[in-house]
Order: C-alpha cells, then structure tokens, then sequence
C-alpha cells in the first residue's frame, strides 16, 4: 500500500510565506472581503498544519466551489468581465487550492499559480517597488521549491534561502537575453482593460474650482527626458492637454465626437491636411514622456506636438489622443515647434464655436467686454487691456477661492477676484468671446520639476493649468496665460512658489514641503524618483517598438531569419555559459608541475616554429629542436635528461630531493628560456 | 487491454535495457547514462508559464514578459540543477544477506560522491516489471540517500526474492527531482548484485518425518553440549567462565573446564526421498522448513538431495551449508 504522501513540514511554512506575499500586494485592489477571504484560507492552512483544524470536508468543498461561481458571476455583473474580476476570482482559487491541497501535484499547482499571482500584481503596477517586491516573491517561491524536495534534515532554511537566491541570480542572464530578444507579439485578443480606481489628472470637463483638488495632490503626472538639448525655459513649459471649446456657463466642455473615444472611427475622423493648417519654423523639440495611468485616452505635450509613436494620433485642435485608455504607465515620443502658427484660415464653423456663449447670464460681464473692445483697435490689444484688467485689479491667486453663485463670471468678475488658474481661463475665455473674439481654454500641466540625476523633468498634479487659445487675424492660435499676469511667480517658478504661503496647499502637500525645505530629503527623494524613472524608461517601456529599433540601431535592417539567428544564437550562448556553471563536468587534471615545466618549454618553442608533435616522445623532440638549432643543443640536452631522469623512473621517495629536481629543472627551463628569446628576435626581424 | 498492451512494452522496453546496460559492480554516473524529462509537477509549471505568456501578451505589460522569461529561464536551470544531481554519482554494489523466497531482499548499494560535490534526495529504486512472476504490479519503496555532509553513504534497497537460488537484482533506477521537482533526472544501473535466495520454507507437521528417519537407535554423542556432564577437560581461552570447575581450580589443578554434552537418540537426515510424490520446488521448500526446525535443535542432521550428500552436523555454519545446498539445487554451474 502506498503511503499517503506528507507534505514535508519545511516545506508547509514555505508555502505559507509565498502565498501570504503573493497575496498581499493584490489586498489594495481586491475588494476587501476578497481579501478577509483570503487571510482567512491562510489562516485555517496554518491550523490544518498545526494539527488544529482538520481539512475540509467534500461537502465543505461543494458549498466552496458553488460561492465561488456564485460569486463570480455576480462580479461579473456589477465589474464586467474584466481584470479585477478574473484577479480576484483567480485569488479565490488559489486560496482554496492551497487550503484542500494534499498531494505534491496540487502543491505545484499552488505554487505554480503563485507566479500567475505575480503576474497580476504587474497589470496593477510595474513601478520599481512593485518589481522588487516581485523579486523577493520569486526568491521566496523558489525556496520554497526547494524545500518542496529536500528530504535533508540537515538542509535548514537559511541554506535553502541561499540556494534559491543563487538560482535566482543564474536565471538572469537568460531572462534578460530572451527579454531584450524574444519577439514582442501582438495581443491575441482585445482585453477589456478597466478603469482601476478612478481617473486621475486633468479631465474633459472644466468646472472652475476644478483644478484646484488637484492643485492640492503632489502626486506625479508624468516624466520628461529632452532628447535633443537643453529643456525650455520653466515658463515655457506649457504641456496642451485638451482643448475646451463648448460652454454652458459654468461649465467648460471638450467638443465631443461622434463616436467614443479610441476607435478607428474617431480615428479616420482626425486625419486632416497637417500642411494646409500648420506652419513651422525652427528645429522641432525632441522628447519621451512617460506618463502615469489616466484612464483617459489623451496625453500631453509641448505647444504643437507631432507624435512618433503609432498609436497616438492628434486631433484637429492638435490634441494627442491614444488609441485606447491610459491604463497603465504609457511612454510616447513627441516631437514639438515652438515656433508655429496654427489654422491661419479659420473655419465658419470653427469661428462659431469659439465665440459662443450662452444666451443669458452674466450680462455685465458681457457689457464690460463689448465696452473694453470698443475702446481699443485690435482683438491683440483688447487681449491686452483684459489682461492688464487682471493685473492691474486686486485678483488673488488662490487653492481656496469663495464660491461662486448664479452668475460666476460676473461674481468673480466684480466680487470674489480670487481663483485659481481656471478660474481666470474661463473668464478669460468668456471676455474674449463676448466681444467676439474666437477664444478657447486649454487645460494640461504647466511647469516641471528639474532632477538633475537622470536629467529629467517631473510634472505633478499640482502643475494642473488652465490657460487660453486666442485666434488673431494673420497669427492664428496664440497662446495667452491670463494666471501669468495675476500671479507671475505661477508661471515664472511654478505653482509651489506662486503658493508658498497658501495654507491649503502646504497641508496637502505636507511631504513635499518638507522635502522641499530640508535638501536631504529632496535629494533622496530626487534620487529615488530618478531609479524609479530609469527603471521605466529602460524596462518598463521595453516594447515591440523599442525593440524594432534597437535592433535596426544595432543590426540593420530586420529579417525575420536574423531575430530567430539572435534569439537562438545568444539564447543558447547564455544557456550553455549558464550550464557550464551549474554542471560540473570535471575536475580539471591537474598537471605535476614538471610535465607543467615540459609544456611551457614546448610552447616556449613552438613560437620559433618547433612545436612539439602529438606523440613525440622526449627524445625525439630534443633531437629535432638540436637539428633545428644547434645552438641549443647542450641546455636542450640538459633539460631532457633530467625531465626523463624526473618522469620516467621510479619516483624519488625523499621529498626534499624531489623538490630539489624540479627546482633545478625550473633553473634548466629559465636557462633555455634566455637562449631562446633572442632567437625569437631575430626571426621577427628576418 | 490497455493494461496488458501496456505491460508487453514495458516488458519490452525492461528487455531492451538489459540487453543494453552491462553490468559493473562499480558505476560512475555521466552523461551517457543520465536521462532527463520534465516532471508532472514540471508540466503544470509549464502550464503557468504559458498562462503568464499570454497575459502578457495581451495586456502588454513588458514586466510579464520578463516574468515568463523568468520562469523559462528557472525551468532551464531547474533541468541543469536537477542533471548535476545525478552526475559523477558513483554507485557500487555491496554483498546482500541471504533471505527467503518471497522476502524483501535488502540490497546494499554504497553511493559516493567525487570531493567537493554534493547530492541531495536521490532515489533508489529497483526497476521492477509488474506482472513479472505471481507478484502483481507492486511499487516497491524507493528509498532517499543525501550526501551533504557525508562522502559516501550506504543504503538498502529492496527488491522481491521471486525466485530461489542466485538471484539477481532486478534493474537499478536512481532518480532525482532535487531542487525544483520540475524535471526528473534518472540512470538505470545494473551493480551486478546477486541475493542467495532460499526456498521459501513451507510448514508441516514435521514429526512423522522425520522420528526415526535416521534408521538405527543408538545413542550417538555430538560435541559440545549442555544438558549431560561428560568430562573435564584443559581450558581454552573462549570457554564458558561457568563451565571453569573452580574446585578444581582452588585444589590447585590448574584451570579445567567441565565438559558437557547432549545426548540424541539419532541422526537425522533429511532425505529428497521423504518427500516422494512433491514436485522439486515443494520438496525443497519442504526441506528448507526441516532445516529451519532442526537448526533450533540441538540435534545433528544431514542432506541427502541428488548430486549431494551433506553429512550430519549443527550449527549455524551448517545450516547456511545446507540451505545454500537447497538454494542452488538444480542450478547449473553454480555447484558452490
């Protein structure tokens, strides 16, 4: 009869540990009665092993299995099929495996569901702490196999950590091979990627008293690395986000298309003449941008930005949309003219759009307009005088402005003066408009933070901007910043100077400011911001497109034979240097050192052109090297006879005599090492 | 059907490897000889990595590509690891007990390893054929060595005596999954052990047999008793100190034994003939019960099988001698 098998006790904690780690970074995400669930399962594992709990029965595992399909469909019902319920679902699972399993098959099932869980942790997140904490997993997981098939009492944990760490270690080098050159493949099947948490940064809909929530958040936007030269200066650094166009009087709203967005539709919807609405000057700014996820399908650039990636695509207020969500960390190129001049002609229908306003409301706001472009000649100069209005009258640029009531451009007009950024692109806007000038908001980031340590930009939630489009006969769209003349430090030095002494800012950003004062933390922060920045660029964004052109950089033009020749050339280069480490094939002989003294000898004359022939015996060399060179006749004959005395009789019982020989052999060998080297000399030179 | 098909090629697939692998008391495991699969537990592995490959794929996220890549990249070592564990392995055979038939024979096999390696979880296990003899098909234990600390190590692998007489060890399999379990790694040698296999005794009521069965009735003397005083003789190193006559010994005659003996109406002999109208294996198996009896006695007894006579005598050399007699009957050459 077979005996049940045990699962070694060792091995159990092992188990216990990996499963806990792999399951802990999903507990964020994981609605939190998954996650009680799942500690629960841990914890009865843990009694079943302590001997406290039994394992459950076949009824308990019916009603198990019947709540996880139930369950699951109900998920799937509030969630969509999509990757929080197939995550949690493929948690519930596993708990369940590792609680009921028994047999060594179903612990490699556990543990192999232990990497798929690790899998999923990187469709949440691929920063660098994530990857880390992913590494220690596998160690952990792999240990864990270890221990699965030690019998050793002797092997104690901490060897099995060491081994699993050293394999590890020996796996890199092929998984860094087959990363860099396995093919990428294109997805199989669309995948609904959902919304994970809510969107975040700057959206479609403009309401002011908007921006300011984010203007409170010192979380990252994204991070820029300028390819060709220095950045542009801070107040240059205005990243177009969307374009508003549409107003219902509290509301600033993107014009929205017909169809959703991210679709081929849309997308034959954007293509347009780019010549015929475009004039550029100067050399273009070349730059990555790695964005965070949005969950929204624009991204963000410098003035008129050109994207070189194939997915993006601009629409024809030259915005950048993605084909798809941002769901994940997203890095793109673009290529920007600071120098342009856009849509020289405007259309009827596009003039329409951005000089309408609604029908009622904030009448004086629109008299005071209609007065103000009266008085002066051009709609550059009514630009002008509605800006040094701002300036010149007692606005505040603030987080925490009064609320606005029933009319919000005349109440901020002539009441409250203190707003944020939106707040003066919307009245701006509503100015313009009123006086018939084409105007539209354009919400994004403005500024960015300097790290000197990789040479990149940071852009935060608190850069969220709003600013204005105006159109001038002959100029096209020309960017105006109505905040710029309210508060210059904003555009000058960025939003943490122009706030320095706004109390709501500093509570939020309470991290931030303290880092920013004390330059330890700020450099750390700098420093650690900087890793997680490489580790993004390098790896993270390591994609088909990378890849193609890396390749082209380093091989030329791709064939489909040269990837598979690389693929399977380094991929089995790596493996055999891998194995040869691993496998030992065989001690190395070691040679005595007199045949040692005769090989060097025989190499020493093999560079004059005497090497020693397979199977030569000593003799007959010497006789050949004599032949060849008479010269060397008396060291050649001096050598042999003591190396045949040393090898081929009985050997010498007395050590000290013994060492004795192959010292005087080594003096032999020097000897006819200084005869030889002028010989050598003179063949080079004949 | 399926089973007895699948019987046949094992059967075959078992003749085949012992036409190929020669026996040698003593085996270095190398690559020649050293066989290497992916395990069950290697194949769900292999399930992961393809469910990870896809997500990957699919979801584009270039860290779960790096993660399969990882799990390939483990799996390929896995397969060295688990080769190395086996590798310049040297297994020796070591002479085995004599058992019975339809015992478990207790092979010894020493295992050592070249300096500066080391081995862990190997398992022993004899490659046995089910349906092969009476015995269905029966795992038979393997049994786990490590050598870590140790150079060289012994253990005892069991096979089943099917047969008397000089049996040799069915094919040797040693395996390992050591470290990841995700390939199996295995050699199948054969040490060239051989276990004396008796017949398997076969109980019955003995008496009728064997009272008598030496024909006369005189007393004989066998040497070296218990029960009866004999005589006294000079003492020898090794004596029984309870057996010193220390009266004699006090009278100053030097240090003398008292001498005893055992008193047996006969000689038996055990005859082939006893047991007219048994086929040979009963016969033998019948004799070897006798022998196990008798060897409890005291009494002398003998053997009389065709071709061989083995004159009365007790002790345990003697009883090995008849046994090994029973053992090899009818086996040609090995008249030992």
């Amino acid at each position: 009869m077979e005996v049940a098998y045990q699962i070694p006790r060792a091995s159990l904690q092992w188990i216990l540990l990996s499963v806990f780690l792999v399951i802990a970074p999903q507990s964020i995400y994981m609605p939190i009665w998954i996650t009680l669930i799942a500690f629960s399962c841990l914890l009865w594992r843990y009694l079943i092993f302590s001997g406290r709990l039994n394992y459950p029965s076949r009824l308990m595992r019916v009603v198990i299995v019947t709540f996880t399909l139930l369950v699951s469909i109900a998920q799937m019902r509030s969630l969509g099929v999509g990757l929080e319920s197939a995550s949690s679902l493929l948690t519930l699972g596993f708990v369940f495996k590792l609680v009921e399993m028994r047999e060594k098959r179903d612990i490699y099932v556990v543990m192999s569901l232990s990497f798929v869980m690790c899998m999923v942790a990187f469709l949440y997140s691929q920063s660098l702490l994530i990857s880390l904490y992913v590494a220690a997993c596998i160690v952990v997981i792999i240990a864990t196999l270890i221990a699965l098939n030690r019998s050793s009492l002797q092997a104690d944990a901490r060897s099995t950590g060491r081994m699993a760490l050293r394999m590890a270690l020996q796996a890199l080098p092929l998984t860094i091979v087959l990363f860099l050159v396995f093919p990428r493949i294109a997805p199989l099947w669309a995948v609904p990627v959902q919304a994970t948490g809510g969107t975040t940064g700057v959206t479609d809909e403009m309401t002011p008293g908007d921006l300011a929530s984010l203007g409170r958040s010192s979380e990252l936007a994204f991070r820029v690395q300028f390819e060709n030269g220095p950045p542009p200066l801070h107040q240059d650094l205005y990243w177009r986000g969307l374009v508003l166009e549409n107003f219902d009087g509290s509301t600033w709203m993107r014009r929205r298309y017909r169809s959703a967005y991210g679709t081929a539709a849309e997308r034959g919807n954007f293509q347009f003449n780019w010549e015929n609405r475009v004039l550029v000057q100067g050399e273009p700014l070349q730059y990555n941008v790695i964005l965070e996820p949005t969950q929204q399908p624009w991204v963000y650039g410098l003035h008129l930005a050109d994207p070189l990636n194939r997915n993006l695509f601009q629409s024809r207020n030259f915005e950048i949309y993605n084909n798809g969500l941002i769901s994940k960390r997203f890095s793109y190129d673009l290529r920007s003219y600071a120098n342009n001049q856009t849509d020289l002609v405007l259309l009827d229908s596009a003039r329409a759009r951005n000089t309408e306003i609604p029908q009622r409301g904030n009448e004086r706001s629109i008299e005071f307009a209609r007065e103000l472009r009266g008085s002066v000649n051009t709609d550059r100069d009514f630009v002008y005088a509605v800006l040094a209005h701002f300036r010149d009258n007692p606005f505040y640029y603030t987080l925490n402005p009064e609320l606005l009531r029933d009319n919000r451009i005349d109440d901020f007009l002539f009441n409250t003066r203190e707003g944020f950024c939106e707040h003066f692109a919307s009245t701006f806007a509503f100015l313009m408009r009123a006086a018939g000038v084409p105007t539209r908001v354009v919400v994004g980031y403005h500024g960015a933070e300097y790290n000197p340590y990789e040479d990149y930009m940071m852009v935060y939630q608190n850069n969220a901007h709003a600013w204005n489009e105006v159109w001038l006969e002959g100029e096209g769209w020309v960017r105006f910043d109505p905040t710029g003349a309210v508060s210059p430090e904003r555009i000058e030095l960025g939003v943490e100077a122009a706030l320095q002494d706004d109390l709501a800012f500093m509570e939020q950003s309470l991290f931030a400011a303290v880092s920013g004062r004390f330059s330890f933390f700020n450099t750390l922060r700098l420093r650690l911001d900087a890793l997680e920045y490489e580790w993004n660029r390098r790896v993270v964004s390591y994609d088909e497109e990378v890849q193609v052109e890396l390749f082209e950089r380093l091989f030329g033009e791709i064939t489909e034979q040269k990837v598979l020749l690389l693929l399977v050339g380094l991929a089995s280069l790596v493996m055999v240097a891998v194995g040869l480490s691993v496998v030992n094939i065989g001690p190395r002989r070691k040679l005595d050192p007199v045949t040692q003294l005769y090989q060097t000898l025989a190499s020493e004359l093999s560079r004059i052109g005497l090497a020693r022939k397979t199977g030569e015996g000593p003799l007959d060399y010497r006789d050949r090297v004599v032949a060849a060179r008479p010269e060397l006749a008396e060291l050649m004959h001096d050598f042999t006879a003591l190396y045949v005395a040393i090898n081929y009789k009985p050997p010498v019982q007395d050590e000290q005599l013994a060492r004795k020989q192959v010292k005087v052999l080594k003096q032999r060998l020097n000897n006819l090492r200084a005869a030889l080297s002028p010989l050598r000399g003179s063949r080079a030179q004949s | 059907m399926a089973s007895r098909i699948r019987e046949n090629w094992q059967r075959q697939v078992y003749r085949w490897m012992r036409g190929r692998i020669k026996p040698a008391n003593q085996v270095k495991l190398s690559q020649k000889i050293i066989y290497i699969l992916p395990s069950g537990s290697g194949l769900v592995f292999i399930t992961a990595i393809a469910l990870v490959f896809i997500a990957a794929i699919n979801y584009a996220v270039s860290l779960a590509f790096g993660l399969a890549f990882l799990m390939v990249s483990l799996f390929v070592l896995a397969i060295f690891y688990t080769w190395n564990n086996l590798n310049r392995l040297t297994l020796s055979g070591l002479p085995t007990q004599a058992v019975f038939c339809g015992e478990q024979i207790p092979f010894n096999v020493m295992l050592s390893r070249d300096p500066g390696r080391s081995h862990e979880t190997l398992e022993l296990q004899f490659h046995e054929l089910p349906g092969q003899g009476q015995q269905s098909a029966s795992h038979s234990h393997s049994s786990l060595v490590n050598l870590i600390d140790a150079d060289r190590d012994q253990v005892r692998v069991f096979a089943l005596a099917r047969r008397r007489g000089y049996y040799p060890a069915p094919l040797l399999r040693i395996s390992t999954t050591f470290p990841l379990g995700l390939a199996r790694a295995w050699s199948v040698v054969d040490l060239n052990m051989h276990c004396l296999v008796y017949p398997k005794p076969i109980p019955f009521q003995m008496e009728e047999f064997t009272s008598g069965a030496g024909g006369n009735d005189d007393s004989t003397i066998s040497r070296e008793g218990n029960e009866d005083f004999y005589g006294i003789r000079e003492y020898v190193p090794g004596d029984p100190l309870k057996q010193v006559a220390w009266k004699n010994l006090a009278k100053g005659q030097g240090m003398q034994v008292k001498e005893f003996v055992d008193y047996v109406d006969s000689r038996i002999w055990l005859d082939w003939d006893m047991f007219y109208g048994f086929s040979t294996e009963e016969r033998l198996s019948r004799l070897c019960y006798c022998v196990l009896q008798l060897a409890k006695r005291s009494a002398p007894y003998g053997l009389k099988i065709p071709g061989i006579e083995i004159a009365p005598g007790s002790g345990m050399d003697h009883r090995d001698r008849l046994l090994r007699a029973l053992a090899l009957y009818g086996e040609a050459g090995v008249q030992r």
